[in-house]
């Protein structure tokens, strides 16, 4: 029993506990999505029971592939366009917005910060029943369906670049701005030509963020959805999951993750790119997760 | 010259900033303040005698509490038919997080302060679950835990045991850790956040004090840690309040419903639309002091920073 | 087709006096308790009643006038809602835009429309709804323009007096002729004026019976195997308040389903509190997949998903485990759904068309055997299903005979306020309490 109690009252001994518990986490939280992603391979009609590998499921199947299933490639595309479309809008006004905010003192621009952190941590549900009874109960332009999605996802995500970028603010500091206007540059040359700039890390790690959390996103967009053609990938696997799904809905959620992949990859090498002349940066993989 | 100009245009209160603010602003007005008015104005609002769909009232001196009142009596009155939900919610909710903190808690202490060179990598496989769809995740443990799925099967040990456990069927175990599994990557990034800015060095002093191992991690490490604790924590409880999918896929019975489920039962039926948005309010007014608290500590310290 | 008509205004009546035989004491006791939660609720609906004076819009004419099979109702058409002109041609380049219930139509019988007309480059688009009242919200709302809409008759009095739904010209639809000849008059829609029947079913129990040791069907009383604990974690029931709550009434052998006493109704919470207690039910629609993957054992059914089941059996299981019981004399719930074009459809002439083309005996017959869900159509006899193939031997009790009309129980449209005290017990229920 001694070295039991020396081993564990020893100060440097190697954190064997902490690393088996990390790893067995790692596996229990993938090792089901990877067990999701081999059966969408199957050639068999089970999710349960391994019958060979095939493509079946991504367009062998004449029926039933998601090639072949129109609702299910329809999913797929609009899924993607709303991820694509609301990081198109929700970045650049969430940047304006941090910039404002980040240098324009009273009470309203306060109001609105604070406005933008509880947007941040409302629970999903409670805006997009809000939302819904808006579009249901007061006339807009809006109708459900796409229009809609975009709008409550972009007012669900808008606060992400918004913190991401004032984060970077203060890091930046007001320096290369005084020195580039005490050069003679406009105030908005200086933002232009020197804050944007230094900026883009952050404004790109926020579009990444929003592309990804927009395309799992649920809740508002299965309520804000109109007709079945604007159901996207998430919705589609709740309604299908619960009837009778075939591997294609594993087909169908892996090429979504592919996508997520793509994005984040493609978002690395833009980060790579950006950081090129900046030798304070870390420009491993850990830094652009830094980033995130 | 150009100096002085740029001077001045800097002293003077610039008109840039409040117009740059302005589009959002507005975008959170109207998106986000004013259906939050709407739901007041359909709970306290009214109803067509026919189709029993709500009619919102605008205007606040006309309002109606009786549908708040209807909600408010079934879940705390004699005939509390809404009670065992919310009771539900809360032990859910309340041990999901409990769970979420002591699986993330070492997980992020060991990424943070231990895993050395792997911690890039580590890091990478952390966010991992983040790019994939919590739906997708979801669906992956409905096919493990089916009846005839690998669970049942592993469990078995290949045909050694009968083992037939109704995994789906209504069982709270599942549906609380199907949250855990769900919301755990949540609390894991910020907690490691939190841990990865606790220096090493006074850590280090602590022990060269002679703080033994757990009282060094209690005394600073935990303690140091407490903030980011805190919010990581609010992170996840938060959406979990509204959560009815979750229970939706990996138990379909009314023996495991929640406050989400309330709602998503409600919000389209006509004649409880009204409901629906009063249990909107009464998780919003539950979510409203945790939801303040985050606010001030994250304000708090992009002041300090 | 041999001539029956379905409805026998006597004996519907006579049956609508027979009681639920819940005992008298137990009404005493309940009473109580009774009173105190529809106590709120009544409060409730009279502040909502009387605040209606100040301000807010009610629609529509001031009460619902509800179809029964005894008080026939012919619904006017309005000024403002007219039928469309006679021998237009179809909307060139039209998406017709369907509402119906997931897995409710054969893919194919949409792609044969789309090519019948590829001439005018029509495409159909389906939509679909886990339950009729959030479908009534949407199409309300009105935001997306769908066409058509499969209803049952519990709705057509809100779809009417809404204007909800577009009157028939019928002169689009001379398939007409295929159907059951009591569905060109029905009580709920006398002269078709808004509506064509789609399908035909019953609502009885379906149990596996490699799970389910009993014969079910050859108890005394098959409904109460749904409060049966030695079936916990294997039941289900319908995920429609109105379907499943009609299970506490077929129980105690009512045979109105549509009580309005509140007493009666609240009785029917305490028995689904009791059924909750003792077997755990999912409340589900998608029995159909679940019986087939063992999921559940037992379970309130709707026939034609039982028929349907047995394409989502997996490959090599026999349909010989499937089981549906309905009372054989038919005294039990009979229904038939519904198609009905809405007035905000782009489409109308399309629609038109469709509802022919679904009342065709080819389509109708392949339809069939995609969903499973039986249409009124003279050309199908009802005896020669399970010879004709389109059952299988043991699930000859799916079978629905134009017979179980004349005695079955219909679950009609009730008045607002009796609905709210129908649905405050369910959503109880749904609450896990």
């Amino acid at each position: 029993m001694g070295w039991l109690v020396r081993w564990w009252n020893d100060p440097w001994r190697p954190p064997r506990i902490m690393r088996w518990v990390t790893i067995l986490y790692l596996v229990w939280s993938l090792a089901p999505v990877l067990v999701a992603i081999l059966f969408s391979f199957n050639n068999g009609k089970s999710r349960t029971t391994w019958q060979g590998f095939s493509f079946r499921w991504y367009w062998g199947d004449p029926n039933l592939s998601v090639w072949n299933d129109t609702s299910m490639h329809t999913a797929l595309v609009h899924t993607l366009v709303l991820g694509v479309v609301s990081t198109v809008i929700a970045v650049p006004l969430g940047v304006l917005f941090a910039l404002g905010i980040d240098r324009w003192h009273g009470r309203l621009p306060a109001g609105a910060n604070f406005t933008m952190l509880l947007s941040f941590v409302i629970p999903e549900m409670l805006l997009a029943v809000a939302l819904l009874f808006l579009l249901t109960s007061v006339t807009t332009p809006l109708q459900l369906g796409t229009s809609a999605q975009v709008v409550g996802l972009v007012t669900f995500q808008l606060s992400y670049p918004v913190i991401i970028v004032r984060a970077r603010l203060l890091t930046i500091g007001k320096h290369y701005e005084e020195a580039a206007i005490d050069l003679g540059a406009s105030q908005v040359g200086a933002i232009r030509r020197v804050l944007l700039p230094m900026l883009g890390p952050a404004m790109l790690a926020s579009a990444v963020l929003v592309f990804a959390d927009v395309i799992d996103d649920f809740v508002i967009v299965r309520y804000l959805s109109g007709g079945s053609d604007t159901e996207p990938v998430s919705v589609k696997i709740y309604n299908t999951a619960r009837a009778a799904p075939t591997p294609a809905l594993n087909a169908l959620a892996t090429l979504l993750l592919f996508s997520s992949i793509a994005a984040v990859v493609i978002g690395y090498l833009i980060y790579r790119w950006l950081t090129r002349g900046d030798a304070t940066a870390n420009k491993g993989i850990g830094g652009f997760a830094g980033e995130l | 010259m150009l100096k002085k100009a740029g001077r001045k245009s800097r002293g003077r209160r610039s008109l840039l900033w409040p117009a740059l603010a302005i589009p959002g602003i507005v975008w959170l007005a109207l998106l986000f303040i004013l259906p939050m008015y709407v739901v007041l104005a359909i709970v306290f609002g009214q109803q067509d005698p026919i189709f029993r769909n709500a009619i919102p009232v605008w205007n606040p001196l006309q309002w109606n509490s009786a549908q708040f009142q209807y909600v408010f009596s079934n879940i705390f009155g004699a005939n509390a038919i809404y009670g065992p939900a919310i009771l539900r919610t809360i032990v859910f909710v309340l041990i999901a997080s409990c769970l979420c903190l002591i699986v993330a808690y070492p997980v992020a202490y060991f990424t943070a302060r231990l895993a050395g060179r792997w911690k890039g990598v580590l890091l990478i496989m952390l966010i991992a679950p983040f790019w994939i769809s919590y739906m997708m995740r979801m669906l992956a443990w409905v096919n493990l835990l089916q009846n005839d799925g690998l669970i049942n099967k592993g469990l078995s040990l290949g045909g050694l045991f009968n083992v037939q456990v109704d995994w789906l069927d209504g069982m709270p175990l599942t549906v609380i850790l199907g949250l855990v599994y769900g919301y755990v990557p949540y609390m894991i990034l910020p907690l490691f956040a939190g841990l990865d800015r606790i220096p090493q060095s006074s850590l280090e002093a602590a022990r060269d004090l002679g703080a033994g191992r757990f009282s060094a991690f209690v005394r600073v490490t935990w303690r140091l840690s407490q903030p980011a604790v805190i919010a990581s924590v609010l992170i996840t409880c938060l959406p979990m309040l509204g959560d009815y999918y979750t229970n939706d896929m990996l138990s379909a019975q009314p023996s495991t419903s929640m406050v989400g489920n309330l709602i998503n039962n409600t919000v389209l039926t006509p004649g409880q639309t009204g409901q629906a948005g009063a249990f909107v309010v009464l998780v919003l007014a539950a979510a409203l002091l945790p939801m303040l608290w985050y606010v001030r500590s994250t304000r708090d310290e992009g002041a300090r920073s | 087709m041999p001539d029956q008509t379905v409805d026998n205004p006597d004996e519907s009546r006579a049956h609508r006096f027979v009681r639920p035989p819940l005992s008298r004491r137990s009404f005493l006791q309940r009473s109580a308790v009774a009173g105190l939660g529809a106590a709120s609720l009544v409060a409730f609906l009279d502040a909502c009643a009387s605040s209606n004076i100040n301000g807010a819009t009610p629609s529509g004419s001031p009460g619902l006038q509800i179809a029964t099979p005894t008080n026939p109702v012919l619904w006017p058409i309005s000024a403002d809602n007219p039928v469309i002109a006679a021998g237009q041609k179809p909307e060139q380049g039209g998406v017709l835009q369907l509402y119906n219930y997931a897995d409710y139509i054969d893919p194919n019988a949409v792609k044969s429309f789309e090519k019948k007309y590829a001439a005018y480059n029509v495409k159909v688009q389906i939509s679909t709804f886990n339950d009729t009242d959030e479908a009534m919200t949407k199409i309300r709302a009105g935001s997306v323009p769908y066409d058509m809409y499969w209803p049952s008759y519990d709705q057509i009095s809100r779809l009417v007096n809404g204007k909800l739904v577009r009157p028939l010209q019928q002169s689009y639809i001379p398939n007409i002729k295929n159907v059951w000849p009591s569905f060109e008059n029905p009580w709920y829609d006398q002269q078709w004026r808004y509506t064509v029947p789609y399908t035909v079913y019953t609502t009885g129990i379906g149990w596996r019976s490699d799970q389910v040791k009993q014969d079910i069907g050859g108890l005394s009383n098959p409904y109460a195997s749904l409060w049966d604990p030695q079936y916990r974690g294997k039941t289900a029931v319908i995920d429609d308040w109105h379907t499943a709550m009609m299970l506490p009434l077929l129980k105690a052998g009512g045979t109105d389903m549509n009580v309005t006493d509140p007493a009666q109704i609240q009785e029917i919470g305490t028995q689904l509190t009791a059924m909750q207690a003792a077997t755990k039910p999912r409340v589900t629609i998608t029995m159909y997949n679940d019986i087939s993957t063992g999921q559940l054992g037992l379970s309130q059914f709707w026939s034609g998903d039982m028929v349907n089941a047995v394409s989502y059996l997996p490959s090599g299981q026999s349909p010989k485990v499937l089981n549906y019981w309905f009372p054989p004399d038919g005294k039990g719930s009979v229904d038939n759904d519904l198609m009905v074009i809405l007035a905000k459809g782009k489409c109308p002439v399309l629609a038109h068309l469709f509802i022919d083309h679904m009342l065709d005996t080819t389509t109708a017959l392949g339809n069939f055997s995609y969903i499973g869900y039986q249409p009124p159509q003279n050309s199908i006899n009802p005896s020669q299903l399970v010879s004709d193939g389109y059952l299988p031997a043991n699930l000859a009790s799916c079978t629905v005979l134009p017979e179980y009309f004349d005695v079955g129980f219909r679950l009609l449209e009730m008045s607002p306020s009796v609905t709210a005290l129908w649905q405050q017990q369910w959503q109880k229920f749904k609450a896990g309490g």
